[in-house]
């Protein structure tokens, strides 16, 4: 028995008690019995309202009043099931969109990195900002520099992404491992699940040591714990795996510009004492460094640029003036700043987008809501009439609300699953997003908030309109109930404020499209039709000497430009689109005078590598087979470094050398220009320089591998794809352990080098399609609704003598007015959020007109068809019937 | 008769009737008619407890954990809830006493003032 309950029993007995009492002290004064008994429940008052005044005193009044609103709100629900449909729908993929985003956003930028206390965490860069370069990576020697002479963290670390190819066991097959430091691993707090870490000492040159990640062990070594102490064959030499890594591990972590890719495995990085001498180069090793405790990031940031100054003193001769002409900087930055900077801004306006794709659906309910408060007018006078205060009327209308919201939400939770697997899915590999992520507690405990954010947002207005109605008008007027004229205006409102968002959301995609569109129509500056190519990595311990190297690539460019099918072939260090190779160049402006040494992309070519991939010749001549090692070097120049660095002047003769002290080399022939990274990135000057004459001891030194993985490419005449088995059939009968890796077309090149900007344009522009619909449907909804309230009105109006134009008018004329001020106020939002997505615009400004103007008739264009309708249903009022209503 | 008049006094009653009510108890347990009628007598008839407004006094006084309720024998032997302080109850006691008598204070001060300019 509930206390409740044992309390009023209580005081049942009590009362009884009391009153026989008092009836017996009346009786002792005198009275008759009878008399006694009245006289003492006179005295005592009202029995009921004592009991239920106790009753109150021992329950949960405001809950069982909720209780209560809650039955009412859903039998009231349950009764307009058609409204409800609708509502629910349209909460469901508001909150479904916004939870979707928010449950990436929540994985990628809320949840901090899977390191021991990633806050201290800090990423280091040098950046030479006078020459190009505002953030690099570290060179070796000045990386070995900061870490001696460093006081502000605890440990630095230092890595560098390299592919190996992985053979003895099972086929040979080409990843992605690490050189890490020995430090590194204990910074970020990880420890191996099998065996142990590497030892300061096996950091350095000549200790072929390897960890495995768990997912290589499990496929390639079936999870056998025995792994531990086994030889492992990478690049054909042999290493010892001496530690397992945890599951769920992974390192690098993919964003960052340099070295983010997951690696398979991870070597010691033992700078070699060769890398510790490259000064002034070599800017691609990743350092990473843990805050000693107590120390702010801004005091590490001074220490930084304070050793900066020691790293340029400690340079060699010309290579010190050339860091102190590029100004050579530190760079400190929280690391999960390096790791997630990069998406950061397409998040932003993903999560801004479906903000506004909620707040219209919200807009929707609300003017729903209101519809059908014009409706409810007369049962909302009776219930105040009745005695029914406002704030209970209110809470009423807020719990229905509530109830809506939070059927709108649990419909959206559904829809935010799907659509968060569709968006990840879809997601394209240059854009560093996870793959898979699970809906957790902090989305539910969004979705929730959101739902209960919307129901305010959608059921507050119409609350307050509802319960601030007036009691006798609509029980004056009888049947005839029409919409109060505030009820009008605040729909109105609504619906513009739909309308402008919209605009603004439709403003954004269609920017981002155009973006594409020009990406699409960019000429990349070379045919990619019926090209092929392929990555053909040598393993550099196996082509040890340059000469074999050099052997190797053209035996494979002569058998494969002699496969039936090929029209042409080439080789090259690098790709269009995937230029790797940026070097600072110090070009001869004539008679002796250079300019300082600027950032120049450099590609080494073999064969006929321009005709293949179709870039057209300027001026002068392709190489050819006089451009041998030991005669003059020589080199071609894209169009535009021949303009910016010779303007007005003729190219060809001029000189142009690689560094301070490499011998010049003469230029030959200019050709057209062609874009390194994405299509949408600034085009840099190109220098192209035959592969016979890079220096052998360059070749055998090879700090990043790019000379022993040469591309190469084949013009062919038919589909080019299909000759993949054929090209990689020579490959083998060269050498039949190589991983051939990479085998594109160069059709799928592009096609990837824009998948970022067409994810950016997909996304944004479903997200816009859904704004548009929601808001196209709030004024069909608000308009289908007027006309149907005032059929009576119509039907007098058509009696007295309006024609159907005027009708149609009538009703048109007020969709237009909402139309033309959402659109007005739409560009004046868009003008002032459209600046947040620059960075991801390509060729568009952000105010492009264009877009405006196509986006404005586009809204315009739906916003009538939605009206239209309406329109022709108040056209078909039939005066009589409306009138006979009555 | 308006709600709301009634209302207020009623919430004027309240407060004052709990205090009351605690400091009879004081004297030790007794049942709700005991209880009644000793904040009758011992006023001289001056206050006139609402005998309906005394339960739910008592129950919201037990809800506060400030007096407890016991089944009992009465004097003529019939069986009855006695109402009895709690320790918490009588701390309570002391702290509406000092307020009632601060407040008391307060008015009479008010009101004195006016006797005196009265008179002068």
């Amino acid at each position: 028995m509930s206390r409740r309950k044992r309390m009023m029993k209580d005081l049942d007995q009590d009362i009884r008690d009391f009153i026989e009492r008092e009836t017996q002290d009346n009786v002792e004064r005198g009275m008759s019995s009878e008399e006694a008994r009245n006289a003492a429940l006179r005295k005592f008052g009202n029995v009921t309202r004592v009991k239920e005044e106790t009753w109150e005193l021992w329950s949960f009044v405001w809950l069982e009043q909720v209780w209560q609103d809650v039955r009412f709100g859903l039998r009231v629900l349950r009764k307009s099931f058609g409204f409800t449909c609708v509502a629910v729908l349209t909460l469901a993929l508001g909150i479904g969109a916004i939870t979707a985003i928010f449950s990436i956003v929540d994985a990628v930028l809320l949840r901090s990195l899977p390191f021991r206390s990633p806050s201290s965490l800090i990423a280091l860069h040098e950046g030479l900002p006078k020459m190009g370069y505002p953030k690099m990576s570290f060179s070796p020697p000045d990386y070995a520099i900061f870490a001696r002479h460093q006081r502000s963290f605890a440990s630095v670390g230092v890595f560098r992404d390299e592919h190996v190819d992985i053979s003895g066991e099972g086929e040979p097959e080409r990843i992605t491992a690490a050189r890490v430091s020995a430090s590194l691993f204990p910074i970020l707090g990880a420890e191996p699940i099998l065996g142990r870490n590497f030892t300061p000492e096996e950091d350095t040159t000549g200790h072929n040591v390897t960890i495995l990640s768990y997912a290589l062990w499990q496929r390639r070594f079936g999870g056998e714990a025995g792994v531990i102490g086994r030889t492992i064959q990478l690049d054909r030499q042999p290493y010892t795996a001496i530690g397992v890594m945890g599951p769920d591990f992974q390192f690098p972590l993919a964003g960052p510009a340099d070295n983010g890719s997951p690696a398979a495995l991870w070597v010691p990085m033992a700078l070699t004492p060769a890398e510790l001498q490259g000064w002034g180069g070599s800017y691609f090793n990743s350092v990473v460094g843990r805050l000693r405790p107590g120390v702010s990031l801004n005091q590490a940031r001074a220490e930084a640029q304070s050793l900066a100054q020691v790293i340029v003193a400690g340079y060699p001769g010309a290579i010190a003036d050339f860091a102190r002409h590029g100004e050579l900087t530190i760079i400190a930055d929280p690391f999960q700043e390096e790791v997630v900077g990069s998406v950061r801004t397409l998040l932003l306006v993903l999560m801004a987008a479906v903000a506004f794709v909620l707040l219209i659906a919200c807009g929707n309910v609300a003017t729903l809501l209101l519809s059908r408060a014009a409706g409810r007018q007369k049962e909302i006078a009776v219930r105040t009439a009745l005695g029914a205060g406002r704030v209970r009327l209110l809470r009423q209308m807020l719990t229905e609300s509530l109830l809506l919201a939070l059927a709108g939400g649990a419909l959206g939770l559904i829809v935010a699953f799907l659509g968060k697997d569709l968006i990840l899915a879809v997601v394209p590999a240059s854009v560093p997003l996870p793959r898979q992520i699970a809906l957790n507690g902090t989305v539910l405990a969004f979705a929730l908030a959101a739902s209960l954010l919307s129901s305010l947002l959608f059921g507050l207005v119409p609350a307050f309109q509802v319960s601030a109605a007036n009691v006798q008008k609509p029980l004056q007027e009888g049947g005839r109930s029409g919409t109060g004229n505030g009820s009008h205006r605040l729909q109105g409102f609504f619906v513009t404020a739909e309308f402008a968002m919209a605009l603004i959301l439709l403003v954004g995609a269609g920017l981002l499209i155009r973006s594409f569109a020009k990406l699409i129509s960019t000429d990349p500056g070379f045919r990619p039709d019926h090209v092929l190519a392929l990555n053909i990595p040598l393993p550099r311990q196996a082509y040890a000497s340059a000469d074999e190297v050099r052997e190797f690539y053209k035996q494979l460019l002569e058998q494969a430009s002699n496969l039936p099918g090929v029209n042409t072939a080439g080789i090259s260090s690098d790709l269009p689109l995937n230029a790797s190779e940026l070097v600072s160049m110090t070009i001869e402006r004539g008679e002796g005078a250079t300019r300082p040494p600027e950032a120049i992309a450099q590609s080494w070519v073999l064969g006929n590598y321009f005709q293949t991939m179709g870039i057209p010749l300027v001026r002068g001549r392709f190489f050819g087979p006089e451009d041998r090692l030991e005669n003059q070097p020589a080199a071609i120049v894209s169009a535009s470094l021949a303009k910016k660095a010779w303007p007005g002047q003729d190219a060809l003769g001029k000189r142009i050398r690689w560094g301070l002290k490499d011998p010049w080399a003469t230029i030959v022939g200019v050709v057209g220009d062609v874009n390194q990274g994405p299509l949408n990135a600034p085009l840099a000057p190109h220098v192209y320089r035959p592969y016979d004459q890079l220096p052998a001891a360059f070749l055998e030194n090879d700090p990043f591998g790019d000379w022993h993985a040469l591309n190469l490419a084949l013009r062919t005449q038919a589909d080019s794809a299909s000759l993949a088995s054929a090209v990689i059939g020579k490959v083998h009968s060269l050498d039949r352990d190589l991983a051939v890796t990479n085998i594109w077309t160069m059709t799928q090149v592009i096609n990837s080098s824009m998948s970022g900007s067409q994810f950016n344009a997909f996304l944004v522009g479903t997200f816009a399609g859904l704004a548009l619909f929601l808001a196209a449907f709030g004024v069909y909804g608000v308009l289908a609704y007027a006309v149907a309230r005032r059929t009576h009105e119509i039907g007098i109006r058509m009696a007295l003598g309006a024609t159907k134009g005027d009708v149609f008018r009538l009703v048109l004329r007020k969709a237009t007015f909402l139309t033309l001020l959402g659109i007005v106020i739409g560009w004046a939002g868009s003008l002032s959020v459209t600046r947040l997505l620059e960075s991801l615009l390509y060729g568009v400004r952000p105010t492009d007109p264009l877009t405006f103007a196509i986006v404005s008739v586009t809204l315009g264009g739906v916003a009538a068809l939605a009206a239209y309708i309406p329109a022709r249903r108040a056209n078909k009022v039939d005066p009589m019937v409306a009138l006979r209503y009555e | 008769m308006s709600t709301k008049g009634q209302q207020e006094r009623l919430e004027l009653l309240q407060g004052t009737l709990d205090l009351l009510i605690l400091r009879t108890l004081l004297l030790g347990a007794a049942h709700g008619h005991a209880i009644a009628k000793a904040i009758e007598m011992r006023s001289d008839e001056v206050l006139q407890v609402e005998q309906g407004s005394l339960y739910p006094a008592l129950h919201r006084l037990i809800k506060r954990g400030w007096i407890s309720v016991q089944e009992g024998t009465s004097e003529n032997n019939r069986r009855a809830k006695f109402y009895r302080l709690t320790a918490r109850g009588r701390r309570q006691l002391a702290v509406e006493t000092s307020k009632w008598d601060k407040l008391a204070g307060a008015i009479a001060r008010i009101l004195m003032p006016a006797e005196q300019e009265g008179k002068s």
